[in-house]
């Protein structure tokens, strides 16, 4: 199994740590991950389509030479790219313009053929949630977690989650279940991170943040897993200030998907970069090694 | 078929919280629950109150929340909203009664209706000439102007549940017939009011509202465009004009985002108070390993060029 | 009390242009609508509105096709002057902000429609009348109207021969209030109410017909109510008559296509006939027995699949939601149903009731503009141009005559009177059981076929019924948010319309357009070219005639 991998900006600028778990739990799986270098950020959909529309349609071109699917580890990276795909397959015109304004200078077009999936689909729908389990060898006992999955990766469900593919909203429950996990299910959790609006409206985006991880803690959990390191940035980075907003304690864990994996595979917390949370992991490495002992 | 319709009931004043009131009727399962509704008000109890009126989901009047689903009552048949035998009816979540179903309109739809001012205003003053516009721009129009005012997807706003007081997708839908109205002849001055505090701006896109509007409207792309517009007129609030800005920036110098440089430029450079906010976060995050801040150590990567050129490009084209 | 110049009843395409129109010309208007304008029925209409803008079509030629619909019993004066004002009110439509589908030059696009000679029918869509209602409302709010938004007008106040305002019923207090002004516009639109199945809004109530006739105002062509062809079986919900274009064919319970046995016209399909002779042929059916449990079946079953998701997306929406059949394998069992009043309260070109100060338009109101049965696409219309002129009539009397109160004894009868409701003993009717025997009778006498007979016998069914009427209590009047004041009126508006219409029916000796009786099969222009004419008297609605007035279009 072979991606053409699009690690995206965060997980190795405001994430460090997710994109090295990525690499590493990829390894562990036997998926080869061929990484895309010279391509541009998705635009996050902050970047108006005009622009990022080209800009990704180069990135698929290249993808398209290569003749693999794309994956990614970000639920926005998916989210924008799944769209501008859509525009791009579904208006040939329009692509074509994009070819010949953008593209052809630099000998590339691309035709809409590229296929582009999360991380997370890919374990349930190209690997088998049934074959990752046998790779288990510490599966999460004792683990109650919270999934929250990032806007992007579920709407506009036209485009995520389209006929034929309706497990992709339960997707990373049945992730957490495999690895040996509890899950905790929240009313927030195919909801808004608030991270978008932290920069317009600050008192919004920690109530948010709040909300989602207070939730989840009222309910027993003892974490919380995104596949989007977005909503990573928000819920762990401004997990304090949401507190302090909400005059509340919160410490709630947050895990990056591959992390979580990666734990169930027998990888330690610090090789999965558990101590570069914000908030402390603390808390379930004991946990965990409580089980493992 | 004989169900047991669970009516909420509040009436305000009366101190308590309101509670369902249990009433048997006898209706054909292909019934709606409106007509339900309508049956018990006629024959059982001419007190009840609640909304609705063209019967077949256009007028937007009766929206409910029908065995723990909002939806409309009257294009909701008995058969499909009954769950042996029982139909539970009670107000959606996010909005507030002021009796039984009878939703404070005014406060959370029709005051922020018109606070977008939702009209356009033409300069054509020719009684026998209309305006002469393309099929594919009315089309578009009509498209958002087939809003039934329904509100769910207020209702099922990310941003609404924190805070009440958004302008909301329902009232920006409106904003954008507006604004995209190539007849109106106020653009700039609408922009600047939909960017005022509990704005446009406040809209996390989180596409939740296009999710919940069964008409297709499709919100969250109308305030997108809002948006890019706002920005290309220079009309964004000044922290939200930076970051979009500097995001830009970053991405066609380097080919990726740098977050660094836009927290600081999100902030304005010049503004200290909302610089030092940033300070604690990235001392913090520092300590913990992750990048730090100064943005001129960011590294550039390959196919930088290519980019910075689609980038001049557009600029170009603009 | 609260004082208007002019005070609009009704929130629909009539009302709201009325209000505009008057506060354009300068008076302070208020707007009262018992269901929040932008949830009004008018919201239903989907085709659109006519007007002769294009350069190869007239007005003249407007006007004869609304006359020879309306079976030459429309007052040619007044069809002549609305199909001239047809084409600046639809250009002022547009400047106020209606995204009028356009042609390839992108000016507003003509579509054909039922009974019209030529393509005059200017449409949004297929939501003209959402769309219209809309860009009204957002004038009335650019404007600063002052609203009464679930205000129920309970009657006219008149003295002194004048009408100077109304009491209503303000759902959010619980209160009967009296608004003073110096003119009133009565656009409370339509009647489906009174019948079992119809098109309508819940709240089609006729409550205008109901207050001026206990007001003394003359009502016109009452026993004109037009029929919708194809309406979902006991819904009343229209299956758009798009569906037939498309193909869809009408059969009986045998399986028969009937419609070849009633066109006239050989070349096209037989499905494809106007509105009006659809109507009477499945109505023949299904009274001579051929159809299925009073219904005949749309057939869509031939057509193909990814055309009916195309071009039917709505109707199959609508018959999977209501019916929970699938057009593409089920037949669709249809019925005619009560679509709109041709007739109404009896007012001249200016919307001027004979009461000084009281005005009326759209379907509340009957101007003769359409005889005995309205062209498709002139609905609309009427209410957009009689609108507009009823709003400017009583803006410019009420700048002559200048202000004025109502007494304020008019406001305590009625408190009275509703607070007697509450004392009543009470009887073992119930609002709904009388409505729904109410509803029995004018179906079988009302509808697509009647006869003297059975229309002499619902008259004395709804004697008896309005006896009752005034024996039901209403246990708690008042306190906020009670509807069941307006409910109890409601009920007694439909009870004072069905008298009158049935009254007027029985009267009406030939078959005339919407009115079609079996005993009386023809029309009679030499006693009939007469419009109904009732006023209230003591006994109960008292019928007279008027001429039609013809100017250029001799019957044929
Ligand atoms: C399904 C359907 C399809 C149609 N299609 C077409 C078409 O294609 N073309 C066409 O020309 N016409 C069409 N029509 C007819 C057209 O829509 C109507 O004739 C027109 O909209 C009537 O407008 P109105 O203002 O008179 O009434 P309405 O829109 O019914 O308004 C009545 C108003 O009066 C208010 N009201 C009533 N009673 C009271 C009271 N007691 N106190 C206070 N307020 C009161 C109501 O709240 C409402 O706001 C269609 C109608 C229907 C039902
Ligand atoms: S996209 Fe914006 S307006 Fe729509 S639901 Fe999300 S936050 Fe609310
Ligand atoms: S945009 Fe859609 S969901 Fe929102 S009010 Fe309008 S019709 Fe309802
Ligand atoms: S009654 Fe109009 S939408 Fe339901």
């Amino acid at each position: 199994m072979a991606y053409a991998f699009f690690p995206g900006c965060v997980s190795k600028g405001g994430c460090p740590e997710l994109y090295p778990a990525a690499k590493i739990v990829a390894d562990k799986l036997n998926i080869e991950l061929v990484e895309l270098r010279d391509v541009g950020c998705s635009g996050a959909g902050v970047l108006s389509q005009e622009v990022s529309d080209p800009v990704n349609a180069r990135t698929l071109a290249k993808v398209e030479k290569m003749g693999m699917t794309m994956m990614t580890i970000c639920s926005t990276c998916q989210g924008t790219f799944t769209q501008a795909n859509h525009r791009l397959q579904s208006d040939p015109e329009y692509r074509d313009r994009i070819n010949q304004e953008y593209l052809a200078s630099e000998g590339l077009r691309y035709d809409g053929t590229v296929d582009i999936k999360h991380f997370l689909w890919i374990l349930d729908e190209e690997y088998g949630l049934d074959n990752l389990k046998d790779l288990v060898v510490h599966p999460l006992e004792g683990l109650k977690v919270a999934p929250f999955y990032g806007c992007y990766l579920r709407r506009p469900p036209e485009l995520m989650v389209p006929k034929g593919f309706e497990g992709r909203k339960t997707v990373l429950e049945k992730t957490i279940e495999t690895l040996g996990g509890e899950v905790v299910n929240t009313s927030g959790k195919g909801k808004c991170c608030g991270f978008p609006i932290l920069s317009s409206s600050e008192d919004n985006s920690l109530a948010m943040c709040g909300d989602h991880t207070l939730e989840a803690k009222d309910k027993g959990a003892n974490c919380m897993v995104t596949p989007c390191p977005l909503c990573h940035l928000e819920l762990d980075g401004k997990q304090e200030d949401a507190a302090r907003h909400k005059k509340q304690d919160i410490d709630l864990p947050i895990l990056h998907l591959p992390q979580m994996v990666g734990l169930a595979l027998g990888f330690s917390p610090r090789d999965m970069g558990l101590h570069k949370h914000l908030v402390s992991t603390e808390e379930i490495v004991n946990i965990l090694e409580g089980v493992r002992a | 078929m004989e169900i047991t319709l669970k009516f909420y009931r509040f009436s305000p004043g009366n101190g308590s919280k309101g509670d369902f009131q249990e009433y048997p009727v006898e209706i054909d399962e292909s019934a709606t629950v409106l007509d339900a509704l309508m049956q018990v008000k006629e024959d059982q109890d001419s007190t009840i109150a609640f909304r609705g009126s063209c019967r077949t989901g256009f007028c937007g009047d009766c929206t409910m929340r029908i065995s723990r689903r909002n939806r409309m009552a009257c294009s909701t048949t008995v058969g499909a909203a009954q769950n042996e035998g029982t139909i539970t009816v009670e107000p959606v979540r996010l909005i507030t009664t002021t009796k039984d179903m009878m939703y404070d309109l005014d406060t959370w739809v029709y005051d922020k209706y018109k606070a977008v001012e939702p009209w356009i205003e033409t300069d054509q003053k020719s009684p026998d000439k209309e305006h002469v516009v393309s099929n594919k721009v009315v089309q578009d129009l009509r498209k958002v102007m087939s809003c039934t005012m329904c509100w769910l997807c207020d209702e099922g706003c990310s941003t609404m549940v924190v805070d009440r007081k958004f302008v909301g997708p329902l009232a920006l839908t409106k904003a954008y017939r507006s604004v995209f109205d190539p007849r109106d002849n106020r653009t700039e001055a609408r922009l600047k009011n939909l960017s005022e505090k509990n704005g446009m701006w406040d809209c996390c896109h989180c596409y939740e509202a296009s999710e919940h509007c069964p008409k297709g409207i499709d919100p969250t792309e109308r305030i997108f465009a809002l948006r890019n517009k706002a920005i290309k007129a220079n009309a964004g609030i000044p922290t939200v004009r930076n970051h979009y800005r500097s995001f830009a920036k970053s991405v066609k110098s380097h080919g990726w985002l740098d977050e660094a440089r836009l927290a600081i430029e999100t902030e304005g450079l010049t503004n200290i108070k909302g610089q030092l906010k940033q300070v604690p976060l990235a001392i913090k995050a520092f300590r913990k390993g992750k990048r730090p801040l100064p943005y001129f150590l960011h590294e550039k990567r390959e196919g930088r060029d290519r980019i910075k050129r689609i980038f001049e490009k557009w600029e170009e084209n603009e | 009390m609260p004082y208007h110049d002019v005070i609009v009843i009704g929130g629909g395409l009539a009302g709201m242009r009325a209000a505009i129109a008057a506060k354009a010309a300068g008076v302070d208007v208020g707007l009262v609508s018992k269901i929040h304008p932008l949830r009004s029925q008018s919201s239903g209409s989907h085709s659109g509105i006519n007007a002769a803008i294009k350069s190869d079509d007239s007005w003249q030629s407007h006007a004869e096709d609304t006359i020879k619909a309306g079976a030459y019993l429309a007052d040619q004066d007044v069809v002549e002057a609305m199909c001239q004002d047809a084409l600046r009110d639809v250009v002022l439509l547009e400047h106020m902000g209606v995204p009028f589908s356009r042609d390839g030059d992108g000016l507003i696009d003509v579509m054909p429609f039922g009974g019209s000679s030529q393509p005059r029918t200017c449409y949004v869509g297929d939501s003209a009348g959402h769309i219209v209602l809309q860009v009204l409302y957002e004038n009335i709010v650019r404007m600063g109207i002052a609203t009464y938004d679930e205000w129920t007008a309970t009657s006219l106040m008149i003295a002194d021969g004048a009408c100077c305002g109304v009491t209503a019923y303000d759902l959010a207090s619980g209160k009967l209030e009296a608004l003073s002004a110096r003119s009133t516009v009565l656009a409370t639109g339509g009647i489906g109410r009174l019948f079992a199945t119809s098109t309508s809004a819940l709240f089609a109530t006729a409550d205008g017909v109901g207050m001026a006739y206990r007001a003394g105002v003359p009502l016109m062509d009452m026993e004109m109510v037009q029929f919708h062809p194809t309406t979902l079986k006991g819904k009343g919900l229209v299956v758009s008559e798009a569906a037939r274009g498309e193909g869809a064919y009408l059969v009986n319970a045998a399986g028969d296509r009937f419609m070849s046995n009633y066109s006239t016209d050989g070349d096209r399909a037989p499905e494809l006939e106007a509105r009006e002779l659809c109507t009477q042929a499945i109505d023949t059916e299904i009274q001579e027995g051929r159809g299925d449990d009073g219904c005949v079946f749309l057939d869509f079953r031939h057509l193909d699949n990814d055309r009916i998701d195309d071009r039917l997306p709505e109707t199959r929406f609508l018959v999977k939601t209501y019916l929970g059949l699938d057009i593409t394998k089920d037949l669709v069992p249809v019925q005619p149903a009560a679509h709109r009043p041709v007739g109404g309260i009896q007012v001249d070109a200016q919307g001027a009731t004979g009461v000084a100060g009281l005005y009326a338009a759209g379907e509340a109101a009957c101007s003769g503009a359409h005889g005995a049965g309205r062209l498709a696409g002139n609905s609309m219309l009427d209410s957009i141009v009689f609108g507009r002129r009823a709003g400017e009539a009583a803006a410019s009397n009420s700048r002559a005559a200048g202000k004025t109160e109502a007494p304020a004894n008019l406001l305590a009868e009625q408190v009275e009177q509703a607070q007697g409701l509450s004392t009543r003993d009470g009887s073992s009717d119930s609002i709904g059981s009388l409505r729904r025997q109410l509803n029995q009778t004018l179906q079988s006498s009302m509808g697509v076929r009647r006869d003297g007979a059975s229309l002499e016998q619902a008259v004395s069914a709804i004697q008896d019924l309005k006896e009752r009427y005034q024996h039901i209590a209403v246990p708690t009047i008042g306190g906020p948010y009670n509807p069941s004041l307006p409910a109890y009126l409601e009920l007694g508006n439909m009870l004072d319309a069905a008298h009158i219409m049935l009254t007027c029916a029985a009267a009406r000796q030939e078959s005339r357009g919407a009115h079609q009786r079996g005993d009386k099969p023809d029309r009679d222009d030499a006693d009939w070219l007469q419009h109904t004419v009732a006023v209230s008297i003591p006994e109960g609605p008292q019928v007279s005639t008027k001429p039609v007035t013809i100017t250029q279009w001799q019957p044929s």
